[in-house]
């Protein structure tokens, strides 16, 4: 019995010898993460050595003789009409998006909780939720379905609500593109963050409502006191992703459902990158602008996970 | 516990808000379903479709004949099955080694992991990349380049971390290697937190259409996704049509039925599976809690 004791013991202590009898002994581990390291070196950190393009004056055809200018490119990018007004786009889609978009899943999940009956809590949830499992181009082909003014489903609506006169496309005015951009998106992640919020209401202690009864609180006491602090850390650490993301206005929703005559509010950082760099192939003033934003994500990200650390050390992603 | 009657109202306001909400997400799907199995020229002129007008599968049947559909169909269930499997296997592979505290090097390879999901290369740089490795215009340029997030494998890690180190401990008396303790122990008691990564991987696979437009052009290989992309812009709709127009009987199918039917195809699968794999969806994101 002791005997084996002893033998198991040195399996959970570091062996104390270099790192190389280590690596010996355990090299099937490591030989286990190879793929998946590979993976990460290859399709993640190369193109993150590849933004070195930005910094050239890049030849597609003879990559060997491009030559470091500097940052040339970006002066370039910054004073290209172009590239401001898609970086502006980008940043007023994004600021709606968090501004309408992040709120409703934190009402959403509340509104949910409060149902008594389990299966309408049930199909609520299955409901909301379908959006998330399409693609942005089918939710292109629904919004065709139901704006198109000739043949869409708005013209019944519109006689509901008793306006009988012409119907503006929504998906080809430039007025109401940018609502249509934010009010899909809604749509399509609503769902998702209600569930996240809806798992956190789950964790809540029962007992501490009964205390609240018991104190003689009401619902909307019981709301503001203990329902929303207990959803303090995931409506931060939520936010902090959404703040992140803000450099990142959605290039897969908005390079399906976008089309030439929106173009002007439509534009974003990674739409202008996809046609100044795989249509105009201008390789390194694309990857500049790619490099702008992802630089500029990055610190978003820091700044906001600093902030999100002082004020609640638990909730910080780092 | 006894209610108030203004907490009653409440109670009935808020079901009914949720109702009103429901429909908003449910409506859209059931409107181009109905859309596409009614008559074309009852359907053209619009409105909201509870049921169907005069029953009619003309437009299916048209759309049935077209030879590229079914091309990308089974491409993109090929690029779903391959690259799913390929996904989870390398995921859990690489999730494995990481969970252990005794791996040397863990909180580095963890933090140049995390690192991915705030900064990367961007678009051109990738395509670059890709270009190089002759991967353009290939099926593994579907597969590849977003086999893995470090999000699915955090959560899988955190979930590999939270099983008795003394299961695995009695494994490796036995004289279990970690590759037959991953494959004969750790996998098979982690099926929930696989399926549900699975799911995720599946459902990205499933849906994403800008790999298929950026890396793929020749028509052998298109995808669902990239197909009905084409259908839906201005550009593209009219070959798409014209090859249907061509088989077909006359015109008595008007284009919007035909868009209708072709979106009807893609998304049924989706209808009729979500519901069941909804479930360890949600298990996915409630387990997702990222640490670095």
């Amino acid at each position: 019995m002791s005997m084996q004791v002893k033998k198991v013991k040195p399996l959970d202590i570091p062996k104390k010898g270099g790192f190389l009898s280590y690596v010996k002994s355990e090299y099937m581990l490591y030989l286990l993460m190879v793929p998946g390291l590979l993976y990460f070196i290859i399709f993640k950190y190369i193109p993150m050595y590849g933004v070195s393009i930005a910094f050239q004056n890049y030849n597609i055809f003879n990559p060997e003789n491009s030559t470091w200018i500097g940052f040339d490119n970006f002066s370039k990018l910054i004073s290209q009409v172009g590239f401001q007004r898609a970086l502006y786009n980008n940043i007023i889609i994004s600021i709606q998006k968090l501004i309408i978009g992040f709120p409703i899943p934190i009402i959403l999940s509340l509104m949910i909780n409060e149902i008594n009956s389990r299966y309408y809590k049930k199909f609520v949830q299955t409901s909301v939720i379908l959006p998330n499992f399409v693609s942005w181009v089918v939710i292109n082909g629904l919004m065709f379905a139901l704006f198109s003014p000739s043949m869409g489903g708005i013209r019944e609506i519109a006689n509901i609500i008793g306006y009988a006169g012409d119907l503006p496309n929504l998906l080809t005015d430039k007025d109401s593109f940018q609502a249509v951009i934010v009010w899909s998106h809604v749509w399509k992640n609503a769902g998702m963050g209600t569930i996240v919020y809806l798992a956190a209401l789950m964790g809540i202690d029962g007992q501490l409502y009964e205390a609240a009864v018991m104190d003689g609180a009401g619902r909307w006491r019981q709301l503001i006191h203990i329902t929303l602090p207990c959803l303090k850390s995931t409506i931060i650490v939520l936010l902090m992703f959404r703040v992140g993301e803000v450099m990142y206005a959605g290039f897969d929703q908005i390079f399906a459902i976008t089309n030439p005559m929106v173009n002007s509010v439509a534009d974003i950082i990674d739409t202008f990158v996809y046609r100044v760099g795989l249509e105009n192939k201008q390789f390194a003033l694309a990857t500049a602008a790619g490099l702008f934003q992802s630089v500029i994500g990055l610190m978003l990200v820091l700044i906001t996970n600093a902030i999100a650390k002082k004020t609640d050390p638990e909730s910080s992603m780092i | 516990m006894k209610k108030t009657r203004a907490e009653k109202a409440g109670m009935i306001i808020n079901g009914l808000l949720l109702l009103l909400i429901t429909f908003i997400t449910i409506y859209p799907f059931w409107h181009v379903l109905m859309y596409s199995i009614s008559n074309s020229q009852a359907a053209s002129s619009g409105g909201l479709f509870f049921i169907p007008r005069e029953l009619d599968l003309l437009g299916y049947r048209m759309v049935l004949k077209q030879p590229q559909l079914y091309i990308a169909y089974w491409n993109t269930i090929a690029r779903t099955g391959v690259g799913t499997l390929i996904s989870v296997i390398l995921t859990a592979m690489l999730a494995y080694p990481l969970s252990l505290p005794r791996l040397r090097g863990r909180r580095f390879l963890c933090i140049a992991i995390f690192f991915t999901m705030l900064f990367n290369g961007g678009m051109i740089p990738t395509y670059i990349l890709i270009n190089d490795l002759h991967m353009i215009d290939t099926f593994w340029a579907l597969v590849l380049p977003n086999a893995m997030t470090a999000y699915n494998l955090f959560i899988m890690r955190n979930y590999f971390q939270s099983i008795p180190a003394s299961l695995e401990e009695s494994a490796r008396i036995d004289g279990a290697n970690p590759i037959t303790i991953l494959f004969r122990i750790v996998i098979p008691i982690s099926t929930p937190t696989l399926a549900a990564v699975g799911m995720f991987y599946g459902v990205t696979n499933w849906n994403a259409y800008l790999d298929g437009v950026l890396y793929i052009n020749s028509n052998s290989l298109q995808i669902l996704q990239v197909y009905l992309r084409n259908l839906f812009s201005s550009a593209g709709s009219g070959a798409v049509l014209s090859g249907v127009q061509g088989i077909s009987e006359t015109s008595k199918v008007t284009e919007e039925t035909l868009k209708m039917v072709t979106i009807s195809i893609s998304v049924i699968p989706i209808l009729v599976i979500y519901p069941y794999i909804q479930k360890y969806y949600t298990t996915g994101i409630t387990t997702g809690a990222v640490k670095g």
